[in-house]
């Protein structure tokens, strides 16, 4: 990019910045926190977790937060005990983790700082109960004869 | 009842991931104001533990704890907390009646030895020779007493099992004793309200089940956790109690305003609860929210406070010890209250006038 369309581009941004800054100090004060964090990531590889619920936040600081944080290129839903919502903010390894419980009521809203939140990861257990359980189907129920892998050679 | 399956496997047959109890956990974290870190040990600490048996007691009470912790809405994650647990005994609600149900308390008693957790709900009438509440021929109190004999802990429910409630209030005609009077043995963790709030119950317990201990308890022996800020430290009406901004009827120009309601009784300054953060039915509304002020249901001696509409005054015997919490607890919102300058608030009564903090703790 042209330096100087750069520079022009940051100006904005800072500008922006600045008002929301007026807008709601905790969402500034939050970031700040965040930005701390993720230069710890990488430093030391250590993941961090920010309760949003346990703080006295209105719905002006929340909108404030994810504006100032934006969209990045993962969303992803979860069906887990009701549904959970992860999704990537516009700054990679910021994470904004959304669980919700009975009627669809926000139980739990964390931000996360780490390569991926652990709740999209399958535990090792489950993987292990899953093979089992794949092996077990095999053996029992022997597997149609048209699989995906024969669908792809036609194409090939 | 256990059978030496762990939680994570038990469930695992269920369709129930390993995910599900990580998100448990970052919601129980998240209501038990944990590290957001601790969130991972106690789904570990969770998935690894047995079903855990609990007995649950009814002695004079009015079935409204058991209510609030049911009352959940619809089957997710806030009921989770009963696919963790094994309700061996429940009179009210389990299908067994009569011998059935005590077979089935003394077989959860001999299962698990030493590992069983006790649940009760009411106080224990002891005065007469204990007659006074029965249940399949032997007093309240024997049953407690044999019961709790093998438990690994007891858990006093509601404000009637953790300090007496409304059947030790004046004149306690039964003499009747919270659980903490009867037993010495064992640790006892109350968790109080009129009824409790139901996450309070069901965070402890699953704190119990995932780490093994006993949460860290008040002067009360109440979870810190849910217990550990007074309802006037988390007010939103604070502010407004802070200018001394008071409703002094219920529907004057303040009320409609949504000013403080300490001078129509609130017991918000002396009653530690965690209903101004977690509210009720599920996070609608909790009294002050309604335009009504705290009625002090999870404190000791509540019904005795001397009127819902009076305010607090003078630190009494009872409000004393809360009173030094709240100063521990850097905190000074109870101590302020109980000591209210007068002048300042016949100041304030003139013309809903300002009223700092200042001018309320410059005592006499
Ligand atoms: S006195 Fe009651 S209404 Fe007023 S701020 Fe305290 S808790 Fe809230």
């Amino acid at each position: 990019m042209d330096p100087l369309e750069h520079a022009a581009l940051s100006g904005t941004d800072e500008a922006a910045m600045a008002a929301k800054a007026e807008d709601s100090p905790l969402a500034m004060a939050l970031l700040r926190e965040i930005s701390a964090a993720l230069a710890d990531y990488l430093e030391t590889g250590e993941t961090a977790v920010i309760d949003l619920k346990s703080l006295p936040m209105l719905d002006a600081d929340r909108d404030a937060l994810a504006d100032l944080l934006g969209e990045g290129e993962v969303t992803a839903t979860l069906n887990v005990a009701g549904e959970s919502e992860v999704r990537e903010t516009g700054y990679a390894g910021v994470w904004w983790v959304r669980h919700f419980g009975a009627d669809r009521k926000l139980a739990a809203e964390q931000i996360e700082i780490t390569a991926v939140p652990e709740i999209l990861l399958a535990h090792r257990d489950d993987i292990a109960a899953a093979a089992d359980r794949l092996a077990a189907s095999l053996k029992t129920d022997p597997p149609e004869p048209m699989t995906t892998l024969d669908r792809d050679t036609h194409h090939v | 009842m256990s059978d030496g399956r762990t939680l994570g496997q038990l469930l695992a047959q269920r369709g129930v991931s390993r995910r599900a109890f990580l998100k448990y956990s970052s919601y129980l974290a998240s209501l038990m104001a944990l590290p957001p870190a601790a969130s991972r040990a106690m789904a570990e600490g969770l998935a690894k533990a047995p079903r855990q048996s609990v007995i649950w007691l009814s002695f004079q009470e009015c079935t409204g704890c058991t209510e609030s912790i049911t009352r959940a809405h619809s089957p997710t994650l806030e009921d989770l907390i009963f696919d963790f647990i094994s309700l061996d005994y429940h009179h009210t609600l389990q299908a067994a009646s009569g011998e059935a149900a005590e077979a089935a308390r003394h077989e959860a008693m001999a299962a698990n030895k030493g590992k069983y957790i006790v649940v009760v709900d009411g106080s224990v009438p002891v005065g007469a020779g204990a007659i006074y509440s029965t249940i399949a021929g032997i007093t309240n109190q024997q049953m407690l007493e044999e019961t709790v004999k093998d438990a690994f802990a007891v858990v006093a429910v509601g404000t009637c099992a953790a300090f007496g409630g409304i059947p030790h209030a004046r004149p306690n005609p039964t003499n009747a004793m919270p659980i903490r009077r009867l037993v010495k043995d064992k640790p006892v963790i109350n968790i109080s309200g009129c009824p409790p709030i139901p996450e309070a119950m069901a965070g402890t317990l699953a704190h119990v089940l995932a780490f093994g201990n006993v949460p860290e308890l008040d002067s009360h022996g109440r979870p810190l956790a849910f217990f550990g800020d007074s309802i006037h430290d988390r007010c939103y009406r604070r502010p407004f109690y802070d200018k001394g901004q008071f409703a002094e009827s219920f529907d004057d120009d303040g009320a409609r305003k949504g000013w403080c309601l300490y001078k129509l009784g609130c017991k918000g300054p002396v009653t530690y609860n965690a209903c101004a953060t977690l509210k009720w039915n599920g996070g609608v509304s909790f009294p002050i929210q309604s335009g009504h002020g705290c009625l002090g249901c999870s404190e000791p001696h509540f019904w005795d406070m001397g009127g819902f509409y009076k305010p607090v005054s003078a630190p009494s015997d009872e409000v004393g010890p809360l009173a030094a919490i709240a100063v521990a607890g850097g905190a000074a919102a109870g101590v302020a209250a109980g000591l209210v300058h007068r002048a300042a608030k016949v100041k304030a009564k003139a013309a809903h006038t300002t009223v700092t903090v200042d001018d309320l703790e410059k005592t006499s």
